[in-house]
């Protein structure tokens, strides 16, 4: 082994399983592991050949074989008989590319030719598919239609899938996920779970928290909310078991959960904050602001209310948090 | 370039002006080295005296014995050559670097002095060559000898191209080979070797030319049985040059179709896989 990564890991692949983690911490690696392309220990299948191994792996550039064409690529792990391109085209008609059977790679999309070695992959029914970075070799534009698709057939298949990404729009989609840093897991539930109740900084920042504040817990008020404040803010979170007054804390929020207060709310903001817009950007159709205040935010404000707004650097605005959109982070 | 028209106040300067007189000159440039590296050639069919075009004595033979011990040599430099030029490619051995470097060396030495050493060692003097005699194989002047005298000369050059064609197959094709249940020897065959035929295509042709046409080791190793190098050079010595020219176009017209076709044909196959 030429450096040796320190990697110890255990895992539960449920369904569609997403090992999220930012680039660098050794995912490409811990897959090629798995499937026996680098030494290391695994179980289970350790003790046997790549070959021997029931396990399929999707590299981030897919690996078609550039001088076979589709068909051959899908046919490539079948045995040599009579009915193997029969076989290969059923394949390739399960993800919805029997037209395209006599191309060759170079003549396939993206999104194409991934799915040409997802039925590659699945020719020899192994028990456990490996997909690097899935997401990472296909464009914007069709990028979420293939992820859907993907995850439809992998379902459709009933092969458990453990994909490997820094995408956090990947492990929305999952059954199951876990984040991987420092070379272990810090985290691992549903994405409903982890989305909502990410236990570490890193681990928000990775699922796309863009707002933290420090700040300490000053009141406790039993079971029912808690007060945390900072140097020059005080807000309200849901309450926390554990969490004493005194206690030091983070509050992750997202750009997306900040909203602007307007006049006629109908509902109550217990927190809200007034701010002024130091920069904007247009992201897409919506608006990215980021605004000084008592704290630094970034807030991404949806198409209808930026056009309705009409903000431009320098203004003064009130923006209010909902008590449940604070994730508390110890 | 803006014109004058639409802006009269403004001079419009020309940059290009003064370049542009000698843009001749690449391409003349071109055409005259072209030209002097192919006017040899157009000069051998105004040399050939076509009223009298004959054969010296054991032409024909020279022409047998080149073609058929050619092609041993270049079956068993490439059955031999591959492996080892598949190891220096993909192998990860500590010293590798340094049987990098010794393949080097026969291919810097010069034939002739690649002949001395070879009838040196394998002379019947040597103990190597004794040993062979012993066996009933003797390695001066006869068609094992020449065979030899070939193999030196073409292997290495083989070895360097196909250990470029091995290098060029991206190593994840190899694993997602094996991911996908094939062996390594199912993998070489299926993977590596199509996907490196174009190089290794490349390597049996620079190979055939180099077997066909040794002077150098051959002359000192095996001046017998007479290829077509060899009876050349007799023809030129005993007779003249008028003698040459025959066997010169034979010897064209074997050696240089299989490069060209398989470059030609390597040519097509990669722009319709890229």
């Amino acid at each position: 082994m030429q450096q040796p990564l320190a990697l110890d890991i255990s895992l539960q692949v449920r369904g569609f399983t997403v090992l999220l983690g930012v680039s660098g911490v050794g995912k490409s690696s811990l897959l090629k592991a798995i499937a026996g392309l680098l030494p290391a220990r695994v179980s289970p299948y350790g003790d046997l050949m790549v070959e021997q191994r029931p396990i399929a792996y999707l590299p981030q550039g897919y690996a078609l074989f550039p001088h076979l064409r589709a068909w051959e690529n899908v046919a490539f792990p079948l045995p040599r008989s009579a009915h193997r391109r029969t076989d290969a085209l059923v394949l390739l008609q399960r993800v919805g590319l029997e037209d395209l059977a006599n191309r060759f790679p170079s003549e396939l999309s993206g999104g194409q030719k991934q799915r040409v070695a997802l039925a590659r992959a699945l020719a020899r029914k192994p028990q456990l598919l490996l997909l690097d970075e899935p997401t990472s070799a296909l464009d914007m534009a069709t990028r979420d239609e293939v992820l859907d698709e993907l995850v439809r057939e992998v379902h459709e298949f009933g092969i458990p899938v453990l994909a490997v990404s820094h995408d956090p729009h990947l492990a929305m989609l999952a059954d199951h996920m876990a984040i991987l840093r420092d070379g272990r897991i810090v985290q691992e539930d549903t994405p409903a779970e982890v989305f909502a109740r990410p236990r570490h900084v890193a681990s928000a920042r990775l699922l796309g928290f863009r707002n933290f504040l420090s700040g300490r817990v000053v009141d406790s008020d039993d079971e029912s909310h808690l007060q945390v404040a900072g140097p020059d803010w005080q807000l309200q979170a849901d309450w926390q078991a554990g969490l004493s007054v005194g206690t030091s804390v983070q509050l992750a929020l997202r750009a997306e959960d900040i909203y602007l207060q307007d006049a006629g709310a109908a509902h109550f903001c217990p927190n809200h904050l007034s701010v002024q817009v130091k920069a904007c950007r247009k992201e897409g159709l919506s608006m990215r602001l980021y605004l000084e205040g008592p704290t630094s935010l970034e807030m991404l404000l949806p198409r209808h209310q930026a056009e309705a707004a009409q903000i431009t650097v320098g203004n003064f605005l009130k923006v209010c948090v909902q008590p449940r959109h604070l994730q508390i982070i110890r | 370039m803006r014109s004058a028209d639409h802006d009269p106040g403004f001079p419009v300067y020309r940059v290009t002006a003064g370049f542009d007189r000698f843009r001749w000159m690449g391409p003349a440039l071109a055409g005259l080295i072209f030209v002097f590296l192919l006017a040899p050639f157009a000069a051998l069919i105004f040399a050939t005296d076509w009223h009298d075009f004959h054969f010296a004595e054991g032409d024909l033979g020279a022409i047998r014995t080149s073609l058929l011990y050619s092609m041993l040599a270049l079956i068993i430099s490439v059955l031999a050559g591959t492996p080892l030029a598949w190891w220096l490619a993909r192998g990860q051995g500590r010293g590798k670097w340094f049987f990098d470097a010794l393949l080097m060396l026969p291919l810097l030495t010069p034939p002739l002095a690649l002949g001395i050493l070879l009838s040196s060692f394998y002379g019947p003097y040597s103990p190597v060559g004794s040993l062979f005699s012993h066996a009933g194989i003797y390695l001066t002047n006869t068609a094992p000898a020449f065979i030899l005298a070939q193999i030196y000369g073409a292997m290495p050059y083989y070895i360097i191209a196909a250990r470029a064609a091995f290098e060029g197959v991206p190593r994840e094709l190899e694993q997602i080979s094996r991911t996908l249940g094939r062996n390594r020897f199912q993998t070489f065959w299926r993977v590596t070797l199509p996907l490196a035929r174009i190089g290794l295509s490349a390597g049996v042709a620079l190979a055939w030319v180099r077997a066909m046409g040794e002077f150098g080791i051959v002359l000192i190793v095996a001046y017998f049985p007479e290829g077509i190098p060899v009876k050349l050079w007799v023809n030129l010595q005993d007779i003249g040059l008028s003698a040459v020219y025959p066997l010169l176009w034979i010897f064209f017209l074997v050696a240089v179709p299989l490069p060209l076709w398989i470059g030609l044909r390597a040519r097509r196959q990669t722009q319709a896989m890229f």
